[in-house]
């Protein structure tokens, strides 16, 4: 990576810490996973029956929002600013900018994941931290896929309302709207659908895969099972593979296309 | 570097010519002004050195030397500063000079030095949300100078510019000029700018429209100076006398009012005017002449020199 590229990176996170949204949705999702936190050890009831799996329902619907949020405005904020050329007259590659600015912006995401899953282990008490770490990872893998595709749609639109606008309709489809649609799916054929099928529909979806994983992995098969998930779901290499995709795909493409444009402004 | 060259860029966009075989150089120690109406193809130009367009066609030399527009080009020696630059306005003035620094390799003292050169030490802690667009154009132009680039590369370089803010740009074109280094700009302020420059590249439609220093522009245009006499309370035979010999040189006042006319007179006659006026001191109490503007040298030279 170039000198460019790395003064991206650290520029790119730095400026994320000062980004007040960023900072008011990473509170929220802090203040939130500590309330559960404390909510479990009040109920005292175990990590993997109760505090994992509700700080598993709130993490699948914040974490994708904070990650959409620090990408959407990585290009076509510098786009409405008139800093892209500005960007770009540096002696840095197209793609060079776009990975610069996507892990920039994927370690602040790391940090605000980091710090609320921190938060709720403490509130938690000390019996249930090892539990709650397993939620780390895969919580951090789905805040990047999210940034990931927040910057793809930064990197095709041209006015920073216009991204700001599909990041809510993605928010809705792929966190709220998708399993309703594989449910219709699975009623609209009258089962006739395979449970191999949905199983592979519920995990292409980053939201859906790190669900159904952690549900799986906290409570057991028996949760799935009570959902009517009853086929085996893809392996460990297949879902780190559905995460690169997720999380290399939009970069890639993002780069692709800023490569192919023929004017960079 | 001494000498830069563009060559026969062509850059269309669909059926729309942006920039039709356009050849530009670019010396040392000059400062060299792009002119012409919106869509000429000024920014065009300028965004294809830099790499933001890619060309259609073009060759690009730097001391007779071919260079690549491709991969990094010469980006490393080009300080750029585009129009209306905004930046990011949770950042203070000081932490983005700070970014570019590091991106370009600049020590962090220099940060001080820009910073007091383009007179925005006093505001380097507050966020770019509270600077006018003035004090954002200075700090555009502090990151375009950050690096003592050998190029420098403006777009409306004069946008939102107080007094203060147009000595701090005259200061750096005039130190650019001095320790040998390029400027090209472009710019619509044609009367703030015309002294400041070297040369002028009057384009339109995507084609060179002729170009040279100020004074051989002003020249080519060959638009008349007019000529204002302030008459002394003399004789009626004097003034026709001095209207004769004004005359015999080929000049007629165009207009006459009261103890005043005016002559408009073509560059080359101006000489000749002023010795047969001083044959009449006890006549003409005052002479002011005055230059043809710079937009009507500029609009006669759009309509009449072929594109090249």
């Amino acid at each position: 990576m170039s000198r460019v590229g790395l003064a991206l990176i650290v520029h790119e996170f730095l400026e994320r810490l000062r980004d007040r949204w960023v900072i008011v949705i990473s509170l929220l999702f802090a203040l939130l996973a500590s309330g559960v936190g404390l909510y479990g050890r009040a109920a005292e009831a175990s990590a993997t029956a109760l505090t994992g799996p509700s700080l598993v329902t709130l993490a699948s619907l914040l974490v994708p929002l904070v990650a959409l949020v620090l990408g959407h405005d990585a290009i076509v904020g510098e786009r409405e600013r008139n800093t892209l050329g500005l960007l770009f007259s540096l002696p840095v590659g197209r793609l060079e900018v776009v990975v610069s600015k996507f892990i920039g912006r994927g370690l602040a995401l790391t940090l605000a994941v980091g710090l609320g899953l921190v938060a709720a282990m403490l509130a938690a008490g000390p019996g249930e931290a090892e539990v709650l770490a397993q939620l780390v990872l895969p919580t951090i893998l789905l805040g990047l896929a999210f940034v990931s595709f927040g910057m793809l749609i930064s990197a095709v639109t041209s006015r920073q309302v216009t991204a700001a606008s599909l990041v809510v309709v993605t928010w809705f489809v792929l966190v709220f709207f998708y399993d309703l649609g594989v449910l219709a799916l699975l009623v609209a054929t009258d089962g006739a659908v395979g449970q191999e099928t949905v199983a592979l529909l519920v995990a292409g979806n980053p939201a859906g895969l790190y669900r159904v994983v952690l549900m799986q992995n906290l409570a057991g098969p028996e949760v799935l099972e009570g959902l009517g998930l009853t086929a085996q779901l893809p392996g460990p290499l297949a879902q780190a593979g559905i995460w690169a995709a997720w999380i290399l795909g939009p970069i890639l493409i993002s780069g692709a296309f800023l490569r192919a444009q023929k004017v960079v402004r | 570097m001494k000498r830069l060259e563009l060559r026969e860029v062509t850059v269309n966009f669909g059926a729309v010519h942006a920039l039709a075989g356009v050849t530009l150089a670019l010396s040392a120690g000059e400062v060299l002004m792009l002119v012409g109406p919106n869509g000429a193809g000024k920014s065009t130009l300028m965004n294809v050195l830099l790499g933001l367009v890619r060309p259609d066609h073009a060759e690009l030399r730097v001391d007779e030397e071919l260079r690549s527009l491709r991969g990094h080009g010469i980006k490393e020696s080009v300080g750029f500063l585009p129009e209306a630059v905004a930046f990011s306005e949770s950042l203070t003035g000081r932490q983005v000079l700070r970014f570019f620094a590091w991106a370009r390799g600049v020590p962090r003292k220099r940060i001080d030095a820009v910073l007091a050169r383009v007179g925005l030490a006093h505001a380097q802690g507050r966020s770019v949300r509270g600077y006018s667009r003035g004090m954002r154009q200075r700090l555009g132009l502090g990151v375009a100078i950050l690096s003592e680039p050998e190029i420098l590369i403006l777009d409306e370089p004069t946008g939102g510019l107080d007094q203060e803010g147009l000595t701090v740009l005259w200061s750096v074109l005039e130190e650019w000029r001095a320790k040998g280094r390029a400027v090209l700009l472009a710019s619509h302020d044609l009367a703030l700018l015309e002294r400041r420059v070297d040369r002028i590249c009057l384009m339109s439609r995507g084609r060179v429209k002729t170009e040279g220093t100020p004074e051989a522009l002003r020249l080519r245009a060959r638009i008349p100076h007019r000529v204002t006499f302030d008459l002394n309370d003399c004789a009626t035979e004097r003034v026709e006398a001095l209207v004769a010999a004004l005359a015999e040189i080929g000049l007629t006042p165009s207009e006459r009012v009261d103890r005043r006319f005016f002559v408009d007179v073509e560059h080359d006659a101006l000489l000749p005017l002023m010795a047969a006026q001083a044959r009449f001191p006890d006549v003409v109490a005052q002479l002011r002449v005055l230059e043809p503007q710079l937009d009507q040298i500029y609009e006669r030279l759009l309509e009449e020199a072929p594109a090249s």
